[in-house]
């Protein structure tokens, strides 16, 4: 093995990689939720972003490509990360309680990402990877979210995306090295907001959009 | 036998350089030659294991725990004495060598203990090499305090675990020897004898705690650091597998055991509270520096500390010592605080403790800078007798804690037996009659880092010595009679478990040979230790097999030589009909109750020769000859 | 004052590493609160040694705090409930009559099971091996003033040092990642100017031996500087993950 597998092979390595796509992610989430939040402004708003977004034409394929190459880096490292820890401890405990450091974001990280994975593949397939010939992505959306099941996924989702983040987020700082005394209590603080904000960012839009219809 | 120190000879101060001038080298090649066994991974055993490989010899590293880092010096509390005289107040080589010795009550030798004096600032300086986060001040140099019985601040310190930075420091330096290849580690390994052959040590006979498997390793020297036996009294500050095993092991194969009975008794450690108590804790020493010691004036006095007035508390060591108040020797602080309870004046649901207040100094320096001293004192305090220390006095009580006594070494640590070396708290060389606090520390990396790498060379190329492998007859001797008697004591099979027997040994001990004794006491003790010991041998119940992770097994060793040793700390404590520091015959006391040395009779050191299970071992004197310091009376008036 | 209490004990009985283990119950009556946790079981043994049967394996040494030699997940807390404490400083006091107490072993691949509750450790030892450790032989040390030191600094590295290696970090992971031990002392030598020299050196050999001996590996989740009974602080984590990337992708090291 070279410097380049050694460092990026090893723990802390594949933590690295969590850590800066997942902090990718997250500029990825406030980018997204920021178009989606034209919705509130009309459809015709809405529709100009998804055209504006679309006439970026190869910078959007890169972004894309980015975001699918980083996700792959994400979740493989994760599900190593994940099959590794499971086998650090071959029994279990008969009894567990936690001390108090785990929070529902931590302990439940590697099952919330599993549902986001799944999530994400039925997303692109009700949103990204439909004929738009005929059609606008307000229709598509509004079409969607006017089946109760689809409002009810969607939320569901945004809970457990928001449920990742609080722990994902200032996790990330964490891994990177960034732990300070002055600055880890409010970054600590900013995971819940950061949190929040996606849940309700995301998770009223698909309950707006189902009132609109 | 005349026991010959091999002192150099010279002036005081030019004594250990001309020594090490003197003393053959060996040559750098032929260092991995020689295999080296250490005995022990603490202060002294982990530095010289560590510094031995450094040279270059090939080292095996023995110890009891699961890992050299938890050897018991880890539990040393307050710090480590050097001679920098860093804050600028007097202190000097000589004057930590001339505190040292009267500390002692003069029952050391000038040599050592200067030697001592001198190395103490190169531990110093290594240790902070090493790593050791001692305490420091703003300005970045480093933080000293003034510890037990000293005028001067040459104490450093990392909080309240100045023994565990330390021993952390041997560890990680013994580890990059193991990284390196000389050094073998052998955790969970129990010496149960010495192997001497043509009178020369040469290896060690093993059990492996977690097969049972009888392990023999042979070695062109044999480093014992095996500790003290402060476990002899049941109830001690040692860690529970303290214990004398080793050094009576060298001692029945001819190795001099020397003054047995000076066993310190420390002053702040935490009240007895039940019969179930398997230990005691220390409070460091270093408490007694804000602290204050009291009891009520009046015996009986069930009040709260509280609401007791300032008018009915005697503070007794202030009154009674005003020049060195609440610091005077551990000897002196425990045997008035024994003194005090004797008197009815004991405080706490047994009487048998005094008050140690912090009350004064909060109002004086303040909670925050109390709690920045002494904060994880204080915690530990808390939980164990679950009362804060903050707000009530502490109570504390003297309880048995170290041994100055061990196996007889002269000037190089080498025992009678050429070949065995014994260093820190397992040989008796340095501290006399009584330690001064934080000296225990100094004298165990001394040993190890700065004392064995010189002379074990000596040793080696000054003596031959014929090539032996485990295959000689000496070495299945060995192995046959450690395996004879655990197979003995798993047969016994009677009706008491061996920590009752160990508990009783230790009430037989702490009631005669304790704080203060006397002479029919302690013919009434060894009567007792040997009705015990045969009671042992007939009714202990040991369960269990020797192929096996057996910790019964393991404490039925250990107690049994305790049941031995016992009696040979009590038949020392007889023939040494003086007091001298933490020796304290009734018989012989001063007017003001202090050590009343017999310098004309009793200037030397006792060690005892084996001469078998059923004949009374024979004493050796090697005279103490002092010639750069007058012997006084000690005084702390 | 004093109080005793009657419990029921379901400890981790296990003859060696090979076999498979299993809880066995027990029943303690009188047990002073004033006992610590070890010494109720060094009354549940003296009993099961008159009663013919094997006492209970564990380790134990100083039973001051400072040894790091015992250790059990008592009701699936490392070293029981109380904070910043070990086993041995855990007293009766903090349970009540009639409670059932589950008494387990350290779990973790990286620290098999010797016998009952006694495990093997000695994957910190070869950690430490690895690097844990200033490369100064005895003699050649500067004057101990020679490189002033902040305080600040000092506390850091005290804090950081003050770990007892008793692998409560591990036992009370989720993911039994030896991370906090590592990253203490790692820590320890990257604060103090000594330290330096072999700093990257040191991070990359400590961490990769860390993940060879199969320790998972750290989830932030905390559990370990809530659990540890000398509070080591989780900032050592982050302390070596920094050490640790600048070694990997800004030092010559390979």
């Amino acid at each position: 093995m070279n410097w380049f597998t050694n460092t990026f092979g090893s723990s802390l390595g594949k933590k690295l990689m969590m850590a800066v796509t997942g902090l990718f992610f997250c500029v990825f989430l406030v980018l997204h939720l920021a178009g989606n939040l034209t919705i509130y402004m009309g459809k015709d708003v809405f529709n100009s972003y998804a055209e504006h977004l679309h006439s970026l034409g190869p910078l959007l394929t890169l972004a894309e490509w980015g975001l699918l190459i980083f996700a792959v880096i994400h979740i493989s490292s994760g599900l190593l990360l994940f099959y590794q820890n499971f086998k650090a401890r071959p029994e279990r405990y008969a009894v567990n309680k936690r001390a108090g450091g785990r929070t529902l974001g931590s302990a439940t990280m590697p099952y919330t990402g599993v549902i986001l994975l799944l999530f994400v593949i039925y997303h692109l397939f009700n949103f990204h990877f439909v004929d738009k010939t005929h059609t606008t992505i307000f229709q598509i959306v509004s079409n969607a979210f006017a089946q109760p099941s689809y409002v009810l996924i969607y939320t569901f989702a945004m809970i457990i995306a928001a449920v990742h983040v609080s722990h994902g987020f200032w996790s990330a700082f964490q891994t990177l090295g960034a732990n300070h005394p002055k600055y880890t209590p409010f970054l600590r603080g900013l995971s819940l907001v950061f949190s929040l904000i996606v849940g309700i960012g995301f998770g009223f839009i698909p309950v707006y959009v189902s009132l609109l219809v | 036998m005349q026991l010959d120190a091999k002192i150099p000879s010279g002036p005081l101060s030019d004594k250990w350089d001309k020594h090490r001038f003197e003393l053959k080298l060996v040559n750098p090649a032929n260092k991995r030659k020689y295999n080296i066994i250490v005995v022990g991974t603490g202060l002294a055993g982990g530095s010289a294991a560590a510094s031995l490989a450094e040279l270059g010899y090939y080292v095996k590293n023995f110890c009891v725990q699961d890992s050299p880092r938890r050897a018991h010096s880890i539990a040393a509390q307050g710090g480590i004495n050097a001679a920098k005289n860093y804050q600028n107040d007097g202190d000097s080589i000589w004057r930590l060598f001339y505190d040292t010795i009267k500390g002692g009550d003069f029952r050391a030798r000038e040599a050592n203990v200067h030697r001592l004096a001198q190395v103490s600032n190169h531990i110093i300086d290594h240790c902070v090499a090493q790593g050791i986060p001692f305490a420091r001040e703003y300005g970045g140099l480093l933080s000293n305090r003034s510890f037990g019985g000293a005028q001067v601040s040459r104490t450093f310190y990392a909080r309240g675990q100045t023994g565990q930075q330390l021993l952390l420091g041997a560890y990680s330096a013994l580890m990059r020897q193991v990284a390196a290849g000389l050094v073998t580690l052998f955790p969970r390994r129990e010496m149960l004898d010495l192997v001497v052959i043509n009178g020369q040590a040469r290896g060690i006979v093993v059990r492996n705690m977690i097969t049972g498997e009888i392990e023999s390793h042979a070695a062109d020297a044999v480093v014992m650091c095996t500790g003290g036996y402060a476990n002899v009294f049941y109830l001690s500050t040692n860690a529970m597998a303290s214990n004398v095993s080793a050094t009576f092991r060298a001692y029945k194969k001819g190795a001099f055991f020397a003054n047995p009975c000076y066993t310190q008794i420390h002053p702040t450690c935490i009240p007895v509270h039940g019969t179930y108590q398997s230990k005691l804790t220390l409070m460091s020493e270093s408490l007694r520096n804000d602290g204050r010691v009291w009891v009520p004036k009046t015996p009986g006095d069930k009040r709260p500390p509280n609401q007791i007035p300032e008018s009915e508390r005697d503070y007794y060591l202030e009154n009674k010592y005003p020049s060195f108040g609440n610091l005077v020797p551990r000897d002196v602080a425990s045997r008035n605080a024994k003194a005090q309870c004797d008197l009815g004046k004991g405080v706490g649901e047994t009487g048998f403790a005094v008050y140690l207040d912090f009350k004064d100094a909060i109002k004086r320096d303040g909670k925050d800078v109390i709690a920045q001293k002494y904060g994880n004192l204080f915690q530990m305090y808390e939980k164990i007798t679950a009362s804060n220390p903050y707000e009530a006095p502490m109570m504390i009580y003297p309880a048995s804690h170290y041994v100055m006594g061990g196996l007889w070494v002269d000037y190089n640590l080498m025992s009678n037996l050429p070949g065995l070396f014994v260093m820190g708290e397992a040989n008796f060389s340095d501290h006399g009659a009584n330690r001064l606090g934080a000296s225990a520390l100094m004298q165990g990396l001394a040993d190890g880092y700065f004392v064995i790498p010189y002379t074990i060379g000596g040793y080696l190329v000054g003596m031959d010595r014929p090539e032996v492998t485990t295959d000689h007859p000496a070495f299945k001797d060995a192995v046959h009679y450690v395996t004879e008697r655990i197979n003995k004591l798993l047969s016994i099979n009677g009706k008491r478990t061996v920590d009752d027997i160990h508990r009783q040994l230790g009430h037989i001990l702490w009631e005669y040979c304790g704080m203060s004794r006397s002479e029919e006491g302690l013919l009434k003790a060894r009567k007792l230790i040997q009705e015990l010991r045969g009671e042992f041998w007939e009714n202990a119940l040991v369960p269990g097999s020797s192929e096996d992770f057996n910790q019964s097994l393991e404490r039925a060793g250990r107690v049994a030589d305790f049941l031995e040793f016992a009696e040979l700390l009590v038949i020392d404590a007889f023939e040494r009909k003086e007091s001298c520091g933490a020796h304290f015959n009734d018989a012989y006391q001063t007017e003001e109750n202090e050590a009343k040395r017999d310098d004309e009779n009793f200037c030397h050191v006792a060690a005892w020769e084996y001469k078998g299970d059923d004949t009374a071992p024979e004493l050796h004197k090697e005279p103490l000859v002092f010639e750069n310091v007058e012997l006084t009376q000690r005084s702390y008036k | 004052m004093t109080k005793n209490i009657d419990i029921t004990l379901k400890i981790w009985r296990q003859k060696n590493a090979d076999v498979k283990g299993g809880f066995e119950t027990y029943h303690a009556s009188n047990i002073s609160i004033d006992m610590s946790f070890l010494e109720m079981i060094d009354v549940v043994n003296e009993q099961l040694t008159l009663d013919g049967k094997d006492p209970i394996a564990f380790d134990h040494d100083c039973r001051e705090g400072i040894c790091g030699m015992c250790g059990a997940v008592v009701n699936g807390r490392a070293h029981g409930p109380e904070k910043g404490t070990t086993l041995c400083q855990l007293h009766m006091r903090h349970f009540s009559s009639g409670d059932t107490i589950v008494i387990e072993p350290w779990r973790a691949k990286a620290f098999p099971i010797i016998k009952d509750l006694a495990v093997d450790r000695s994957a910190f030892d070869q950690i430490i091996v690895a690097g844990g450790y200033i490369s100064v032989n005895t003699g050649g040390a500067p004057d101990a003033n020679a490189i002033p030191i902040s305080q600040e600094i000092a506390e850091k590295a005290m804090d950081a040092a003050a770990c007892i290696g008793c692998g409560a970090c591990v036992a009370s992971c989720p993911n039994a990642s030896a991370m906090l031990f590592t990253g203490a002392k790692i820590s320890q030598f990257a604060l103090l100017p000594q330290g330096r020299p072999e700093a990257a050196l040191r991070a990359l050999a400590m961490v990769r031996k860390m993940d060879e001996l199969c320790f998972g590996n750290c989830g932030n989740e905390r559990e370990c500087e809530v659990e540890c009974p000398k509070e080591i602080s989780i900032s050592n984590i982050a302390r070596m993950n920094r050490e640790f990337f600048k070694a990997g992708l800004g030092s010559a090291v390979m």
